[in-house]
């Protein structure tokens, strides 16, 4: 038996086997990626899930970086680089910078564990697909690691002039990073649609 | 080639929401049965809105690059750095590593990117049929990429916060920053607005 899978991004009609795909295919005719191997277990996705709420949390309570120079020191965190912008009258930049850096990666985490933890309950959260559509629009909107190496750009040309302490927010910031990128390949669509015709079962 | 199965042929429609494959309905606005979403054969007025903001991308890269980006005040000089200043200060300063990424992801990028996207926007339109797998990688690439072109936006963020030492140094925004971003967003909604289907089909 085989079903008739439709590649999203150039329209040629292939035949799968029913079931999990045990290795990643690709498009015959644009080499897109068609299918993941789709046998990962909720609970690794909860768990990193939660992994990232807490790094994601530290954050944002400490300061990324410190510097000192010629006898003051200043410091700044995640939320002081938006309002920076902001005090100077650039309330785009400042609202970009603020909903790229802290905004989407919250409520990507956040959608994530409202969907996953009841399906882990075998239920299904009331509105999961509202909530599973913002979270596939959000996606494209986390910059955590572009922010990442624009922090160590900033730090090298600060080096030049004072004093740099990077803070435990930095580093928790680059596990975020990671954190982030591994709940994002667990939770493809195609496996978060598995787990709930799972739960229906 | 010319006779291959597509979900046009077979009336089947993929939700790109959630990639279930679903057969279509004669319905006026038809949603996926899985997720709810809206489906559409293909994206509406793809190619009209990705053009259109390419363009607006295409113009806001010129005083993106030519107003400066960011103003630095201290007890000796004033200076205003444009894009390409602020590599050419990182150069100096020896770490040319930082300044060639800075200098690949702020000017290389956009630019290519702008110009990876019309070119994909105009054989799509032509329905050419040449160099179509090329094309839909470029596409794939692009997409990819073209977020990296942020970092300068977040080092500059980061510069406002920290340097405000009010007599001795002061970093402000300029309004290069603005356009800078402007451009980075246009193009990442652009992106997302070209159907890549529209590369494998021909005229009518």
């Amino acid at each position: 038996m085989s079903l008739v899978i439709v590649c999203p991004s150039c329209d040629l009609a292939h035949q799968a086997a029913v079931g999990p795909a045990s290795w990643a295919t690709r498009c015959a005719r644009c080499r897109a990626p068609l299918q993941r191997p789709e046998n990962g277990r909720i609970d690794t996705a909860v768990a990193i899930a939660v992994c990232a709420l807490v790094l994601f949390f530290l954050s944002n309570a400490y300061p990324l970086v410190s510097i000192q120079y010629s006898g003051t020191t200043r410091d700044t965190t995640l939320l002081g680089a938006a309002m920076g912008l902001y005090s100077q009258g650039h309330a785009g930049l400042a609202a970009l910078v603020f909903f790229t850096t802290i905004v989407g990666p919250f409520l990507q985490i956040a959608c994530l564990m409202y969907l996953l933890i009841p399906l882990r309950l075998r239920r299904e959260a009331p509105g999961q697909n509202t909530v599973f559509r913002l979270l596939a629009q959000l996606r494209p909107w986390t910059f955590v690691e572009v922010f990442m190496l624009g922090a160590l750009v900033a730090l090298v040309r600060l080096t030049a002039y004072a004093r740099v302490i990077p803070g435990i927010a930095l580093w928790s910031c680059g596990l975020l990073m990671f954190a982030l990128a591994a709940l994002t390949s667990r939770t493809t669509p195609g496996q978060f649609w598995r787990w709930v015709d799972g739960s229906r079962t | 080639m010319s006779t291959a199965a597509t979900g046009r042929s077979l009336g089947l429609l993929v939700c790109l929401q959630c990639r279930a494959t679903v057969r279509a309905l004669e319905v006026q606005y038809p949603r996926c049965p899985r997720c709810y979403a809206h489906i559409y054969p293909r994206k509406p007025h793809s190619l009209a809105l990705t053009a259109a903001l390419l363009v607006c991308a295409a113009v806001l890269y010129i005083p993106a690059n030519l107003l400066p980006v960011m103003y630095t005040r201290t007890l000796f000089d004033d200076e205003r750095d444009t894009i390409m200043s602020g590599v050419l200060t990182l150069m100096q300063s020896g770490s040319w590593p930082i300044a060639v990424l800075v200098f690949v992801a702020s000017i290389v990028v956009p630019l290519l990117k702008i110009i990876a996207l019309s070119v994909v926007v105009f054989s799509a339109w032509r329905g050419s049929e040449r160099f179509r797998m090329q094309r839909s990688e470029l596409f794939r690439m692009v997409e990819f990429i073209g977020r990296w072109s942020m970092l300068d936006v977040y080092a500059i963020s980061l510069l406002v916060a920290l340097v405000q030492i009010r007599s001795l140094a002061f970093v402000s925004v300029g309004p290069g920053a603005l356009a800078f971003a402007a451009v980075v967003v246009l193009t990442q909604v652009a992106a997302r607005t070209f159907d890549e289907r529209l590369l494998w089909e021909s005229p009518k």
